[in-house]
């Protein structure tokens, strides 16, 4: 009797079991979801917020937030387009369909999104978001809460700013790549690995943005041509708000001063003596930052030793032939960063940006400074306007390539 | 009782791990953060000692009476009625505990990777996965956790080791932040609460073929899950920064999700990191629900604890699903857990103190007729 009894719970149990272990409620296959691999954020214009439809607020009972509207561009991949492996030739139909809505936040927008697509969206292999200029300049913290908040989201995926409205980006053709998007990724995944921009992805935007000593800083990039893609300077931020650029080469200047150790940019230097100039080109950084208190005020010191080569020069009139000369080319590149700097971190001063996070440096070691006079992000933006800084930059010129003179 | 005494230390110390590191590790960094901001490490540190003071006192007890858990000696200490009392009380306070874990893990999965999975089956699934297992006898028990061990530690290592390369020692410092001593005290409470399952030595102690290797089992073990606890949070910390750390529920996985394998072979370590955290939790509900059973059994003399598994289901179910929501259930998971000090630490402590007295007194009394 006990051992029927017993039995019968056991098949009792293994016909309940399956019923909980499949985990059906989520499965989902993949061509019946429409993965989202690229999304471009621009403000809506006048004509696009005719389009909105009521889908997650009516006019009237529900409230509409009073934000500006946006317009975001999705790239959706097509199912069976997406080419795996080598690249299949002829391939005609396109990979990626991409979709405009309005919506007052990037929910709001998503919900609209998911109105007009059939499957479900996925934002699991989300790579890149762009934000056009204007929507960087009125503020990004409203996207974030979104984005921080959705799981599917990765933290690796990376954020741009572009001077073109974002959904040109959508839009563009590549001829290296299939998938504009994962071009798009892959173009600035790269500029990390060659040294032509600090790491940056979103989850480094977050943390830098919530950190109160520093502030954040995001390529920019302009469209040349019909394919290609400029990395045309660095977005830099007060707070949440972008504030300004730089150029190109000045990203370069940047990471120096930020301790990025990899260098990648190239910078001619005038020879001493001579009307000529040669490339010299940054292979390697050391930065050292300081931090104290002057007369009562607070004071950064910035030690920067480069290792560079010399890349090209201009004529045959500069013999590059003894020491000496590397010596006084060494020197005048010298003094070209230490300027450069010094003209970086004022322009940042005078917009309160501190995307080199000095204020992390004081918050960190200076912690009774820090407790006595900051606390705040904004009381450390009106002290980072009044810094004072000093900064010595050593350049080493090691290599000049394999020709001898 | 019935249980043979084959549990060696090694194993213990295994058992001791893998109870420790559960779904704690999730939020752990949040928790220590919140009451220490840069010096979420040192919070943590003096929560692992404090731990680790009860867990010694604890262990002292149970090599003083090696042949019974604390259910039974407490009894012989500070009498029947009241010793069954406080017994009664800890039994509570070990099913709130098991529920508490498998809601908080079924809050993680039903947020993060089966948004659409109701929360009560993953809960149930888990429960019964536990109750099913603690059908079995000790050694069982202890071969099971002993399996566990290198799966629980190995990916978090990988996960640390990996994520390092975007770490900014800036947000390490200044390493004591005497802002806000009570609220650091607080933290301290918080974190040495989530090594709650260590209790569960006073049950291993019995079954063990030397009881008196045990203090170096739970020394082994504290050392070897804090030590871990302590990597995650330096970790975390010192590549999110305490400011940003602040706005994220469970810091560890988002430390996974920012973690990727070099040369593209993964790009995001959460799902691994998760899979991994199952096993974890697991073994730590696991261990709370056998320490539950097993109390139960000890405390009304019954001579086996295998029906009572599947009996205390249900109300360990009910319990997990009283929070409202997801905020609420942190508050509670909180307020429980210090509170639970009281019985973890305070309670162990009463009774070796009584211990100490009632055997000096014997030893005078015995001294005098001489």
């Amino acid at each position: 009797m006990w051992l029927n009894h017993r039995k019968l719970i056991i098949i009792m149990f293994s016909i309940l079991i399956p019923l909980f272990l499949s985990g059906c409620w989520d499965s989902r296959e993949i061509e019946k979801r429409a993965n989202v691999l690229a999304i471009g954020v621009d403000i809506a214009s006048e004509e696009d917020r005719k389009k909105e439809d009521e889908i997650s607020h009516l006019s009237k009972e529900f409230p509409t937030p009073d934000e500006e509207m946006i317009k975001v561009t999705a790239q959706i991949a097509v199912p069976g387009e997406i080419p795996l492996g080598p690249q299949q030739p002829g391939g005609s139909a396109k990979p990626v369909l991409v979709v405009e809505v309005v919506g007052h936040s990037f929910q709001d927008a998503m919900l609209n999104l998911q109105q007009e697509v059939a499957n479900e969206l996925f934002l699991g292999h989300l790579r890149i978001i762009v934000f056009s200029e204007d929507i960087a300049r009125s503020g990004t913290s409203r996207f974030n809460d979104f984005l921080r908040r959705n799981p599917e989201i990765r933290r690796t995926a990376s954020l741009v700013v572009s001077k073109e409205p974002a959904s040109k980006y959508m839009n563009i053709t590549p001829e290296l790549e299939r998938i504009p998007s994962l071009y798009l990724a892959e173009l600035v995944d790269n500029l990390t690995a060659l040294g032509k921009f600090p790491p940056s992805f979103i989850g480094l935007f977050w943390t830098i943005y919530s950190s109160k000593g520093q502030d954040p800083y995001l390529p920019y990039l302009e469209l040349k041509g019909k394919s290609a893609i400029q990395l045309n300077g660095l977005a830099y931020f007060h707070g949440d708000k972008m504030v300004g650029k730089t150029n190109p080469l000045e990203i370069g200047v940047f990471m120096s001063v930020r301790g990025i150790g990899r260098g990648g940019y190239g910078a001619f230097a005038e020879v001493p003596g001579k009307d000529e100039s040669v490339l010299v080109r940054t292979v390697s950084r050391n930065t050292r930052t300081k931090v104290g208190i002057k007369n009562g005020k607070p004071h950064v010191s910035i030690k920067i030793q480069y290792e560079s080569e010399i890349d090209e020069k201009e004529s045959a009139a500069i013999q590059l032939s003894d020491s000496a000369i590397l010596k006084k080319i060494e020197k005048a590149t010298s003094k070209d960063a230490k300027r450069s700097i010094e003209k970086l971190i004022a322009t940042t001063q005078k917009t309160k940006s501190d995307i080199f996070g000095f204020g992390e440096h004081f918050r960190a070691k200076l912690p009774q400074y820090w407790n006595r006079n900051v606390k705040t992000k904004e009381k450390w933006d009106g002290i980072y306007q009044n810094l004072t800084f000093d900064v010595k930059v050593d350049s080493h010129i090691h290599r000049v390539g394999m020709k001898s003179k | 009782m019935g249980d043979p005494k084959e549990i060696t230390a090694l194993q213990a110390t295994t058992i001791l791990i893998s109870t420790i590191i559960g779904v704690g590790v999730l939020p752990l960094p949040l928790f220590a953060v919140r009451a220490g901001e840069t010096s979420a490490p040192f919070v943590t540190l003096t929560g692992v000692f404090l731990a680790a003071i009860g867990l010694m006192i604890l262990t002292y007890l149970g090599i003083r009476h090696p042949h019974k858990t604390i259910i039974t000696y407490s009894q012989d200490i500070i009498g029947k009625w009241l010793g069954k009392i406080f017994s009664i009380v800890v039994i509570f306070f070990f099913l709130i505990l098991s529920s508490l874990t498998a809601r908080e893990f079924g809050a993680v999965v039903v947020t993060a990777v089966l948004r659409e999975t109701p929360l009560e089956v993953t809960v149930i699934v888990m429960l019964l996965l536990a109750a099913i297992s603690c059908r079995n006898n000790i050694n069982v028990f202890a071969y099971i956790h002993n399996l566990y061990v290198p799966m629980i530690l190995a990916p978090v290592l990988i996960v640390v080791a990996f994520s390092l390369k975007n770490a900014n020692l800036l947000y390490l410092r200044p390493i004591f932040l005497g802002n806000d001593l009570w609220n650091m005290a607080g933290g301290m409470l918080t974190v040495s609460a989530l090594f709650q399952g260590s209790f569960i030595i006073t049950m291993i102690i019995p079954a063990m073929k030397t009881p008196k290797k045990a203090m170096k089992a739970s020394l082994w073990g504290i050392l070897i899950s804090g030590g871990l606890y302590l990597l995650i949070v330096i970790a975390t910390v010192a590549i999110f920064g305490p400011e940003e750390i602040k706005q994220i529920f469970w810091p560890t996985l988002e430390l996974a999700r920012t973690t990727a394998i070099p040369g593209n072979i993964l790009q995001r370590l959460d799902i691994i990191f998760l899979a991994v955290w199952v096993l974890a939790v697991f073994t730590t509900l696991f261990s709370s629900y056998y320490f539950t059973i097993h109390s139960i059994k000890e405390l009304f003399r019954l001579k086996d604890h295998k029906v009572l598994s599947y009996f205390i289901l249900p109300f360990v179910f009910f319990l997990a699903m009283a929070p409202q929501n997801v905020l609420h259930m942190y508050e509670i998971i909180q307020l429980i857990g210090r509170a639970g000090l009281l019985i973890t630490i305070i309670y162990p402590a009463f009774l070796l103190l009584i211990d100490f007295l009632r055997s000096w007194r014997r030893k005078k009394n015995v001294a005098k007729p001489s």
